[in-house]
Formats: C-alpha cells, sequence, structure tokens
C-alpha cells in the first residue's frame, strides 16, 4: 500500500509522461529515493542506473475512436463488455466507459469462486494429501519389509524340507532300480537266458511273482487272525 | 707373438674380402616377405573358397543388420518409453548464473537497490522467458559465486545452495517463488496486461508435485516457515563459512525485508487492482464481494 502510494503520488509530481509497467513504478520511487537519500552511501556502480526505455505505446488519444453502440454499421464484438474493458483499458477516462465494469459482475463472481473451490484447493488440503500419500507409501514399505522377514525366518526349515524331500525321492528311484535288477536276475534263473524286459514272458512272470506275493500276504494275515483268536480264548479261560 | 696387432681386429679383415655390393649379391632377410595367398586352388579351400554355391552368402547381398526374415523386427515390437515420458509436463527453467547477475548490477541494467524479481530482469535484458515453452521461471545458478559482491533482495524460481549461500554472504536475501503460467506471463510483460483494462489476478498456489520444494526453508521457498529459514541461514553459513552480516542494522533493511504475499503478482499491486496506462492512474475495487473474492 505504502509504496503504491508513493508511486502514484510520484507520477502526479513528476507529470512526465511515463509508459513504465506497474512494478516500475516502484522503481521510479526506489531511484528517486536512492538518489535523494542515499547517494552518498552507495557505491559508485550503483549510482549509476541505466534507464529504462520502454516501448512506446501507440496510444491515440487526440482522436480515440469509440464505437456507437446503436449504429448497425458497428460490429458486434464491439458491443461487447470485453471490448469496453478494452476502451477503457486503451482509452482511460476519456472512453466513457463506467469504470465498474472492469471487475466481474455478482454472478461471474460466485462462477470464479465455484471454479477456485472445485479447481484450487487451498495449501493446507495439498500438504494433508502429500502426508497422507507419504503414510501410505511408509506403510506399504513396513509391511513388505514384514513379509520379508517373516519369509526369511522361515527360510531355514523350507530348505530343510526340500533337502528331506529330494533324498526320500533319490531312496526311492534307488529301491526301483535294485527291484528291477532283482526280477532280471530271477527271470534268467528261470529261462536260462538274458530275457528282455519289455517281452511278454518277462510280463507273465513277473504277474506270477505277483500272485504269489499276494497269496503269502493273504497267508500272513491269515495266520495273524488265528494267532489272535488263540491268544483270545485263553484269555477267556483264565478270566472264567 | 704370433697375432698381428691392428685397429679393428678382425673385421676389417672381414670386410677387406668380402666383394662389392651389387644387385647379384642381395636378398631379403629371412621371413621378410611371404608369399602371396592364391584362392580357389586346390583340394581344400578350393574352387568357392567357402563362399557356398548359391545364394545370398555367394552374392554378398544378406540382409540388413536388425532383419528377421520379414517379421516385424524386435526393435519395432518393443515400444518406445522413457525419453519423451512427461515432456509437455516438465518445467523448465532458464539459467541465471551470479556471474551474468553481477555484470547486469555492474552495467546498471539491474538496479540493485530494490527488490530485484521477473520483471526487473526481463526489462534490464538479463533473461528471457517464454511461458509457452514450458518456462516457469528463472533459476540461479552458482556460476560466479567467488566474484559475486551485491547486496540482493532476489526473487527467483530455483536457486541452489551455493548461489543461495553466494546471495546471503554478502547481506542480501533470496526468495524461491512459483508463478503459474498466466501470473508469469503477467509478470514478465505487465504492459500488454494492462491494455485490456483487466484487474490484476491471484496468483496460483503450486501443485502437489512442486509443494514440497516451496515450502522447504533450506530452498527460501515463499511459503515456508520465517523462522525455520532464519535457522537455516545460520546453518548454511556455518556450512560454508562465512557470517551472515546484520541486515536488521543496514541502510538497506527496508528494501532487504520486502516480501511479496503469496497471491500477490507485482511488489506494491494487489489483486484486483486495475492499472490504466492512459490515465496514469490505478483503480481499486470496493465492492465487498469483489474485495472478499480477491482478498482470500
Amino acid at each position: 500500500m505504502t509504496s503504491a502510494l508513493r508511486a502514484y503520488m510520484t507520477l502526479e509530481v513528476t507529470g512526465v509522461s511515463s509508459n513504465m509497467a506497474a512494478s516500475l513504478l516502484s522503481r521510479r520511487t526506489a531511484s528517486s529515493f536512492s538518489f535523494t537519500k542515499l547517494n552518498s552511501l552507495l557505491p559508485a556502480a550503483v549510482i549509476q542506473i541505466a534507464n529504462y526505455n520502454p516501448r512506446p505505446l501507440r496510444l491515440n488519444l487526440k482522436d480515440p475512436y469509440i464505437p456507437d453502440k446503436e449504429s448497425e454499421r458497428t460490429p458486434e464484438w464491439q458491443k461487447t463488455e470485453k471490448f469496453e474493458r478494452r476502451l477503457f483499458g486503451r482509452y482511460g477516462r476519456a472512453s466513457g466507459v463506467n469504470p465498474v465494469k472492469l471487475w466481474p459482475s455478482a454472478a461471474r463472481l460466485e462462477e470464479l469462486m465455484a471454479e477456485e473451490r472445485e479447481w484450487h484447493p487451498p495449501v493446507e488440503q495439498m500438504l494433508q494429501n502429500i502426508a497422507e500419500r507419504q503414510m501410505e507409501k511408509e506403510k506399504r514399505r513396513i509391511e513388505r519389509e514384514k513379509t520379508i522377514a517373516e519369509s526369511m525366518a522361515k527360510m531355514p526349515k523350507l530348505i530343510a524340507d526340500w533337502k528331506k524331500q529330494k533324498r526320500e525321492a533319490k531312496q526311492k528311484a534307488n529301491e526301483e532300480k535294485q527291484k528291477q535288477v532283482r526280477l532280471l536276475a530271477m527271470a534268467r534263473e528261470r529261462f536260462g537266458f538274458a530275457v528282455d524286459p519289455r517281452s511278454v514272458k518277462f510280463k507273465e512272470m513277473v504277474a506270477e511273482i505277483e500272485k504269489e506275493e499276494k497269496k503269502q500276504r493273504k497267508l500272513l494275515k491269515r495266520q495273524k487272525k488265528e494267532e489272535e483268536q488263540t491268544s483270545i480264548t485263553p484269555t477267556a479261560d483264565s478270566s472264567q | 707373438m704370433s697375432l698381428i696387432k691392428k685397429p679393428g681386429g678382425k673385421t676389417i679383415e672381414v670386410v677387406k674380402n668380402l666383394p662389392r655390393i651389387t644387385l647379384a649379391n642381395l636378398r631379403p632377410n629371412p621371413g621378410a616377405k611371404t608369399l602371396e595367398k592364391r584362392r580357389g586352388r586346390g583340394m581344400h579351400g578350393g574352387n568357392r573358397s567357402g563362399w557356398g554355391h548359391k545364394g545370398e552368402r555367394q552374392r554378398c547381398n544378406r540382409p540388413r543388420l536388425g532383419f528377421e526374415g520379414g517379421q516385424t523386427p524386435f526393435y519395432l515390437v518393443i515400444p518406445k518409453y522413457g525419453y519423451n515420458a512427461n515432456h509437455s509436463r516438465q518445467p523448465q527453467y532458464p539459467p541465471l548464473s551470479l556471474r551474468r547477475l553481477q555484470y547486469l548490477i555492474d552495467l546498471g541494467r539491474i538496479d540493485p537497490s530494490q527488490p530485484i524479481d521477473l520483471t526487473q530482469l526481463v526489462n534490464g535484458r538479463g533473461v528471457e522467458i517464454q511461458p509457452q515453452k514450458r518456462d516457469y521461471g528463472v533459476q540461479l545458478v552458482d556460476e560466479g559465486a567467488d566474484i559475486f559482491c551485491a547486496k540482493v533482495n532476489l526473487e527467483v524460481q530455483a536457486a541452489s545452495e551455493k548461489a543461495i549461500a553466494a546471495v546471503e554472504r554478502n547481506g542480501g536475501v533470496i526468495t524461491t517463488s512459483y508463478y503459474d503460467p498466466r501470473s508469469l506471463q503477467i509478470l514478465i510483460k505487465p504492459v500488454p496486461f494492462f491494455m485490456p483494462g483487466e484487474p490484476i489476478p491471484k496468483r496460483l498456489f503450486p501443485g502437489e508435485d512442486l509443494l514440497p520444494y516451496y515450502t522447504d526453508a533450506n530452498n527460501r521457498g515463499y511459503l515456508a516457515d520465517p523462522d525455520k529459514i532464519q535457522t537455516a541461514r545460520m546453518d548454511l553459513a556455518k556450512k560454508y563459512g562465512y557470517s551472515i552480516p546484520d541486515i536488521s542494522k543496514d541502510t538497506l533493511f527496508e528494501m532487504l525485508v520486502q516480501r511479496k504475499n503469496p497471491r500477490h503478482i507485482f511488489f506494491g499491486l494487489s489483486p484486483g487492482w486495475v492499472v490504466n496506462m492512459a490515465d496514469k492512474k490505478i483503480l481499486k475495487p470496493t465492492d465487498d464481494k469483489v474485495l472478499q473474492y480477491y482478498g482470500s
């Protein structure tokens, strides 16, 4: 406020035809201020300030073009409020435009406020969003680290299980191999020559052997049952 | 003694008995010349010398590198990514080095006795900003940090740590500020904006990707806490080994402490004001609703 007012008054006092930008209004004030009061205190290099030579504004203030709104020959776009604002910006009060129209109307203000509320959140909201995203990321990282820790704790047991399973599989394969060798030897004894494992004779022999084994197993089961029965009766007798 | 003593000894005797050097008794050293290898002769490697009987190999017209027999080659199947990702969203900051800033001040194109922002730099022809090419302001780089000796109140959009230290060592003040593209256009070319007679708009805040930068006191962000900025100034002075002059006792203190409101575009001009170049006047609104909108 103060600097703006000071700049404004300086313009009025000097009365020079200045086309400077608004921010340079402060510049003029600062320059005057520095020259008048601080000239002796500033270093020599600072005193020599190159003057800013702006591009001249070609304003036709003597004969301004102000369109007649009632005339039919005037284009439609020159009858709009936007063009009125442009006229005021170009010719100032000489344009005859009411300065009240420079600012948005109440309805327009409502639209602008709604748009701002929707698209431009305040800084607190944005900071909160950033913090939430950061916390979410941190939480995900912690969960992942927990999962990794649990898996690493389980790893020795899983390795041992895997080795055990591998050992058992190897042992089973060995047993199968030995069984095959035994069968081949048995076939050679029976037939007197080396038999191809894929021949019909070999397969029949294998089937017979399996049958015999089944019979033996059944006999063993019967013997076990009979033994159980004989063992039960003495206990009954003893109880009686 | 049987030996005859002569200078040179046996060597001279040998040389004396040799015949004169002529073309007839010269020949190359062993291994100096190798026989030229003739191709296409004999049992092994003869006839076609390994080039086959027909086809591409025989005729030296094999396909180019990367060709895969007509099927879509690998380098076309895999999509491109990476280099141009988010190209249109990457902000650009033309550099302003401390050397150039000192040069501009020495020539008088920049006035260090008042705050320096983009308007001063553009009007002094120090930097060129093009908002249409995703320029978001200027970044201060530390080239020339050892020769920088001006006391300035500087406002840039990005600055390196060493550049900040160089400015503050001389008793200056630096601020990093964000300008949305529209505010930036107004800031670098104020007069073309004033001609249509529009009120000065509010400056927008940075998005969520840039907000942490401008709220960080180490970057001297314009949204940072002033107390934290003071602490950061002390820490930086300790880190680089200089002492900060006390600017509160400085004759330029009033200039050095000038700071824009985060919603303001210009020093000394508020949003909602209308600057008229023809009348050379500043019009301020008085309506409550308008004041409320531009003041928030």
